[in-house]
């Protein structure tokens, strides 16, 4: 069994042109673990996972997966991963199944029977309809069966539950875990992060091409979040107000107790930081700008 | 290279291919020249001219009948039926030979014959079948012909008719369009919807996936061209010499479009390059059609050293063995694009990988 990390790179640069895109990352996922990889749009996630998977070649810097140097073994690399694109690209005229089949037989598998992986997206059901007559849920859903077609050791997933509904997420999130659990390493960006908050067991800031901060989103949230206590009390007058006190000042006790005593109280919640301001706190700016 | 990926890709877009539209028309485009040509310039409707039978003795006269070229020739039982057929036009015109007619003929007698004549039968055809008979009467009669004909050509020997001099033009759609077409419209298609991103990141490698794209091309431009050449009954009896030109062609075209589609930013941008540069690619065949045009023009042309052989062969008797050459360059204009068909690959690729 391999012992080292599933995914290693090492001050990895790539640039489009004369614009950096990636500066310097240097980061390791191991084996079943889930990274979530987060930030703005234009960060330099996608080109990260393009030279991961080997679509990209890096301006400079090492990249190893698998115990593999990647582009050097690329092929070898390749049979053993696993890319969900942001992208839903599916053959449209091709039913669930045919896709399936079609990129089990590129990675050599044999004997593949696409109904159980179709089952396990719940499109089973569904096998003999042509791709073009899917749900934009449901194509997200094949893309996933189809990412696992090889039973990968690395998964890639670009955004995997982007613009899904309710359902469709929590069930591409479930198998994120299952793969996890099977030992797969995974790597995930997204734009959710309440997503990669319950999803990572490590998230990564990228910013501008930059690695900010790679860590458990709680150890994150503690160290650069801010805890508060939000109190909703009824005035005299009836009128309805919120209160939040920080919960980790030297006046917070004296706070809270005179926010207690000040009238009618309804409801006290204790909120965490989000990985939304801890990625402030590192960017100086918001994931969605 | 793994040449059972690439044969997967191939496999798929050959299951694939019904499903397109683009794909139908490719196939059907050919066929359809053919019948329009054939019909407008040719003969495809008319069929030779059909003799009916009715033999009363053992006539050696029916025997040569049946030998004739050129005649569609049934023996019929009886003179009604023959009558009945003749009246239908199912035959151009009938024959009764009575019992004993060619003694009577060896003899120098005039023995009468029943000739019944459709009508509506083209009168060249009436012609044709009245002076075969006629000439087939008199050498069981023993008779000499009562002239001596003198044959004499007018006009240029190498005339061929327009209807042959287009077959060339309905061979180089069927190549060109399956060949180099298609798998230029699949790739450019794989690019537009991402599809290729897919298929490159598992362990098919680039030259692989164009390999299996080529391919398609060349399967398809062979039995695009076969078939053509078989409905124009354009072999002459040279299917080896027909095949290698063929494959020289296809592979030739097949690159042309590897190039193409892997050139090509999307599918508009192919449509105009083949609609701009289709002319050029097809523009042999101007010089066959006329024939008066000065003919070293063609040889600048890569084409045009599968589509002409391909034309000697089929209308002027020419032979593997007068077309070596032809065959030696255009092998070596197939060996020569390879480089180049890998770098502009592999720069499709990377622009590709850089669209975000």
């Amino acid at each position: 069994m391999e012992t080292s990390p599933s995914i290693v790179a090492r001050d990895v640069t790539f640039s489009y042109g004369d614009k950096r895109a990636v500066d310097g990352v240097s980061f390791a996922v191991e084996r079943g673990e889930i990274l979530g990889f987060l930030g703005p749009n234009g960060a330099g996630k996608s080109t990260t996972i393009k030279m991961l998977t080997g679509q990209l070649t890096p301006g400079s810097g090492e990249i190893e997966v698998l115990g593999m140097p990647m582009p050097a073994r690329r092929t070898e690399i390749q049979a053993r991963i696993g890319v969900c694109f942001e992208e839903k690209n599916l053959y449209p005229t091709m039913s669930a199944a045919e896709n399936l089949r079609f990129f089990a037989s590129l990675f050599g598998v044999r004997h593949f029977d696409p109904l159980p992986l179709l089952e396990r997206v719940d499109l089973a059901q569904r096998a003999k309809d042509r791709v073009a007559d899917f749900s934009k849920g449901m194509r997200q859903r094949l893309m996933m069966a189809r990412t696992l077609v090889n039973t990968p050791d690395v998964l890639f997933l670009d955004e995997p539950t982007d613009g899904l509904d309710p359902v469709s997420a929590r069930a591409i999130r479930a198998l994120v875990r299952a793969e996890a659990a099977r030992g797969a390493a995974v790597l995930l960006t997204t734009h959710d992060m309440m997503e990669a908050d319950e999803l990572s067991d490590r998230v990564a800031f990228i910013n501008d091409g930059r690695l900010l901060a790679a860590a458990p989103p709680e150890q994150l949230k503690l160290a650069y979040g801010q805890r508060s206590v939000r109190i909703r009390r009824r005035a005299a007058d009836g009128s309805v107000a919120d209160e939040v006190v920080a919960l980790d000042a030297a006046e917070t006790p004296e706070r809270v107790k005179a926010a207690m005593g000040a009238g009618d109280v309804l409801t006290v919640h204790t909120e965490e930081a989000t990985l939304e301001d801890v990625f402030v706190a590192f960017a100086g700016r918001g994931l969605a700008s | 290279m793994n040449l059972r990926r690439a044969l997967r890709v191939t496999r798929k877009d050959l299951r694939l291919g019904p499903r397109s539209p683009v794909f139908l028309w490719v196939i059907l485009l050919p066929l359809l020249m053919t019948f329009v040509f054939t019909v407008v310039f040719g003969s495809l409707l008319e069929p030779p001219p059909r003799l009916a039978v009715v033999d009363e003795g053992s006539s050696a006269i029916t025997g040569a009948l049946l030998d004739s070229a050129g005649l569609r020739v049934v023996v019929l039982d009886d003179e009604a039926e023959l009558r009945r057929a003749v009246t239908a036009h199912e035959f151009d015109a009938g024959l009764v030979l009575a019992p004993g007619i060619d003694d009577a003929l060896a003899a120098g007698e005039q023995p009468p014959l029943e000739f019944y004549v459709s009508g509506s039968s083209l009168a060249s055809t009436r012609v044709i079948l009245g002076v075969t008979t006629l000439g087939l009467l008199r050498e069981v009669a023993g008779q000499s012909p009562p002239v001596d004909v003198v044959v004499t050509q007018l006009g240029d020997e190498s005339y061929v008719p327009l209807e042959d001099r287009l077959m060339p033009l309905i061979v180089a759609y069927a190549v060109v369009i399956a060949g180099m077409f298609l798998p230029a419209l699949s790739i450019v298609d794989e690019r537009e919807k991402r599809t290729m991103d897919a298929v490159l990141v598992t362990p098919t490698r680039l030259s692989e996936f164009l390999f299996g794209k080529a391919l398609l091309g060349v399967l398809l431009a062979m039995a695009m061209g076969l078939i053509t050449l078989a409905i124009n009954n354009a072999f002459a009896g040279q299917v080896l010499a027909m095949v290698l030109f063929l494959l020289v062609g296809s592979v030739m075209m097949a690159e042309v479009g590897l190039m193409l589609g892997s050139w090509a930013r999307d599918s508009n941008t192919l449509f105009s390059a083949v609609k701009g540069g289709g002319i050029l690619i097809l523009a042999p065949v101007i010089f066959i059609l006329f024939p008066a045009l000065p003919q070293w023009i063609p040889r600048l042309i890569p084409t045009h050293y599968f589509l002409t052989p391909i034309y000697e062969i089929a209308t002027r008797g020419a032979t593997l063995g007068d077309h070596l050459g032809d065959l030696g360059v255009a092998a070596a204009i197939c060996v020569a694009l390879l480089p180049a068909v890998a770098a502009v690959g592999r720069a499709a690729e990377r622009r590709s990988a850089m669209t975000v």
